[in-house]
């Protein structure tokens, strides 16, 4: 393959800053499109959000490597020998790209099965108890699963790490020379697909009658009810689904660096981060997760390349001021600015295609009327969209009910 | 938990000796639940952030312990009022003004959260400090504290702890019961906006609530650090059992968090002691029985979780006495509950996971909603 040109300027490499953003938003996005299903759609305000993506990346994890070491009939402990038996079947992997894209697959689905299933254990009390008992519990079995993952020794290795197969293996420089060299930017569009893929299917479920039905759960739960939907369902279903996604960016990630730590999984990083991309962009929104996954991860790798900088002028480490600033930021959105920055609107109920025609049919016959009447100035025609009521009854042709 | 240290203050086995950390433990535990419960009553706001305050706690008995070289004991009236004045100001400067906006509830859940990290980011510049200014290098993880008395070869904390315990209970109790604002208090918890009627000030109920709450997460904090060692991520990592003490004792009533905690330090301890050593033949018989009459008791409930909990104890206590008739030795669970699991001390913090969940679906309103006395007709 190609070596990417660097490109320097103010001595900061932005190229590979490129490639950092882009890795740590599509997870992000994808974690937080997640969470924002759970939270602003549904209402389930997910304290535990680290176990579902820790789960993931445990488990697919460890399993994926045990399934290399068998299929490539490698001996050894799994746990004891991890860093030579993953050495040598990256240096397999290399040739054999047809396994390679099995045991991804393989990995997607069982990181996405453990999360279904952490989602549907949870679902169990996420419906029966109030959020902050809810929050408790949840808060209490993510850190609890930190536990296991530190102490159980098969599943990850305890306090020691494994390293899982690196399926980017291919694009890496190796000590030898070799490899192509651009292993983060192969890792970085895969990150960055998924979390398009991600949000392509959250904003498709968001317009689905599905979504407009969790909301008017969220909102009011007992005429929901009243209608005659099953409310225990379906926030039983969201859970599942959006437990899944976040086992998927778990087994990502792990991808990403090659190695499940236990201690990499912290309720901070992983349950407050998404909580605060969600608040900056707006619950209940997609775009706002996006714009507030792009904002996060700016300010983010933004703090990453600054720190060199100032880290010699202050007496402690930079990277504290990080966790001061993001808790300052959320405390403000949540005092000045509490609906995020894009504020959640009712979706229309219309393919936005079908809307525009309706209101361009509904336009069509006065479009004199409207310079005639209401006269020229410059801000009238601005805004001249807006059109008085009493003009409209008098229009024979439109419906009444719809307005553009 | 007294007669504990009176019957093992003449020879100390590994028994006695966890015994005595079950119950300092459970002292610790007990008055950090209390802390939680008081806010939680008061204001309706739980909070995450609380296990930081006990992070403080450490962190005023260990500045003053290796710069002033204080006792960890002088060093908690220090760390109460820190402690109180820090819950005071996060109440006031940020939950106040959150709660007056009309915020929902999730919302000051995620605030709290906010704040708990920010408190990881303070107490990482202030260790970095110590680091690099007065060269202490443990101050990122250091050991249990020295200036600890003992008492008939019994630490001294093992009788402080329980004792301190007692006194704020009884204080608690007589300042709800005695005094008029206390009663003030109880008023506001019932109803704020009758006791605003009747001319109480619930502002400054509330604040002396989480001023108190905050005093008795640093005080037990402080006293923390003479048994046990302690790091910036002490306090959070103790927040499991903190919620389980409170949930267990209900959320709702003050001597409930006490016996929660109590109950959930207790069997932490005691319960991962019984399982690593294991409880022999005739324990785990008892064991059997007890699970089958706690099965029965809950199975003639009316609610269905509690029906559901019945039976699954029923038959894991029939299970458990036939493995035992059968000689115990085809199920690796029946095997380790005889004899002890080796591998199980890192997981005692499930015990408190698990009992909250149980907690949670056969008794919502936690351990003060247990009627022990029949209803009269």
């Amino acid at each position: 393959m190609w070596v990417i040109p660097q490109l320097i300027f103010l001595g900061i490499d932005w190229v590979s800053f490129g490639i950092d953003f882009l890795s740590f938003y599509g997870i992000y996005l994808g974690i937080s499109l997640a969470l924002n299903l759970e939270f602003g759609y549904a209402g389930i305000p997910n304290f535990g959000k680290v176990l579902f993506v820790a789960g993931g990346a445990a488990f697919a994890g460890s399993i994926s490597g045990r399934l290399a070491q068998y299929v490539f009939a490698i001996r050894g402990d799994f746990i004891i020998q991890n860093t030579s038996i993953i050495n040598t079947i990256d240096t397999k992997l290399v040739n054999d790209p047809v396994f390679v894209a099995e045991l991804i697959l393989v990995s997607l689905v069982i990181a996405a099965s453990v999360g279904a299933l952490f989602g549907f254990l949870a679902s169990y009390p996420a419906i029966r108890l109030r959020e902050d008992y809810l929050g408790m519990l949840l808060l209490g079995s993510a850190q609890f699963f930190q536990v296991v993952m530190r102490t159980y020794e098969p599943l990850v290795g305890g306090a020691q790490n494994i390293n899982v197969p690196d399926p980017y293996f291919y694009w890496s420089t190796l000590p030898t020379g070799t490899g192509a060299g651009d292993r983060t930017l192969v890792a970085a569009l895969v990150a960055g697909l998924f979390g398009l893929v991600v949000f392509m299917f959250a904003q498709r479920l968001g317009k689905s009658p599905l979504g407009r039905t969790l909301r008017a759960i969220r909102d009011n739960e007992d005429a929901a009810r009243a209608l005659g939907k099953d409310d225990a369902a379906m926030r039983r279903n969201i859970l599942i689904i959006a437990s899944a996604i976040s086992g998927v960016a778990g087994i990502l990630i792990t991808f990403q660096i090659a190695s499940v730590e236990w201690d990499y999984w912290s309720r901070f990083a992983w349950t407050f981060w998404p909580f605060l991309i969600v608040i900056i962009g707006g619950s209940g929104n997609n775009f706002g997760t996006a714009v507030g996954a792009f904002f996060f991860t700016l300010a983010y790798k933004g703090l990453q390349v600054l720190q060199p900088h100032i880290s010699g002028l202050l007496p402690f480490d930079p990277n504290w001021l990080q966790d001061l600033a993001f808790a300052a930021v959320l405390i403000l959105i949540l005092l000045l600015r509490p609906d995020g920055l894009i504020r959640e609107k009712p979706t229309p109920t219309l393919p936005r295609g079908k809307l525009a025609q309706l209101v361009a049919a509904m336009k069509a016959p006065a479009p004199n009327q409207t310079q005639g009447s209401r006269g020229s100035g410059f801000f009238r025609r601005l805004v001249g969209k807006v059109r008085p009521r009493k003009e409209k009854s008098e229009d024979p042709g439109p419906p009444p009910k719809t307005n553009g | 938990m007294l007669p504990a240290y009176v019957v093992c203050s003449p020879s100390l086995n590994s028994l006695c000796q966890n015994l005595i950390s079950a119950e300092i433990y459970g002292s610790f535990f007990a008055l950090m639940a209390m802390g939680l419960t008081l806010t939680y009553m008061t204001t309706k706001v739980p909070n995450f952030a609380y296990g930081s305050f006990v992070t403080i706690g450490l962190y005023t008995a260990f500045q003053l312990s290796s710069l002033n070289s204080w006792t960890p004991y002088q060093a908690s009236v220090v760390a109460f009022l820190v402690t109180g004045a820090a819950s005071v100001l996060m109440y006031v400067g940020i939950l106040r003004p959150l709660a007056n906006r009309g915020t929902p509830l999730v919302a000051i859940m995620i605030a709290t959260f906010g704040i708990d990290i920010g408190f990881i980011g303070v107490f990482g510049i202030y260790t970095d400090y110590l680091q690099k200014v007065y060269h202490l290098f443990l101050a990122k993880q250091f050991f249990a504290l020295p200036g600890d008395f003992s008492v008939l070869g019994v630490d001294g904390v093992a009788v402080v702890a329980p004792i301190v315990l007692a006194i704020i209970t009884l204080g608690i109790f007589l300042l709800f019961t005695k005094t008029k604002f206390g009663i003030a208090m109880r008023a506001s918890v019932e109803n704020p906006s009758l006791a605003k009627v009747l001319g109480i000030n619930t502002e400054r109920v509330y604040i002396v609530s989480w001023f108190l709450a905050g005093g008795f997460a640093g005080l037990s904090g402080a006293l923390y650090t003479l048994k046990f060692p302690g790091g910036t991520a002490t306090g959070s990592d103790l927040i499991v059992e903190i919620f389980a003490s409170s949930v267990l004792g209900g959320l709702t009533s003050i001597f409930g968090a006490v016996a929660g905690g109590l109950a959930i330090g207790g069997s932490e301890d005691m319960v991962t002691y019984g399982l690593s050593q294991g409880f022999g033949f005739v324990g785990v018989t008892i064991v059997a029985l007890l699970t089958i009459a706690i099965g029965t008791f809950l199975v003639r409930k009316r609610t269905r979780g509690r029906r559901i909990g019945g039976i699954i104890f029923l038959a894991l206590g029939v299970y458990l006495l036939i493995e035992m008739a059968t000689g115990f030795t085809t199920d690796l669970f029946v095997a380790g509950l005889v004899n002890g699991y080796p591998d199980i001390t890192p997981l005692q913090k499930g015990i408190p996971l698990i009992i909250m969940v149980i907690a949670l679906l056969v008794l919502p309103r936690g351990l003060v909603s247990l009627k022990l006395r029949r209803p009269k007709k």
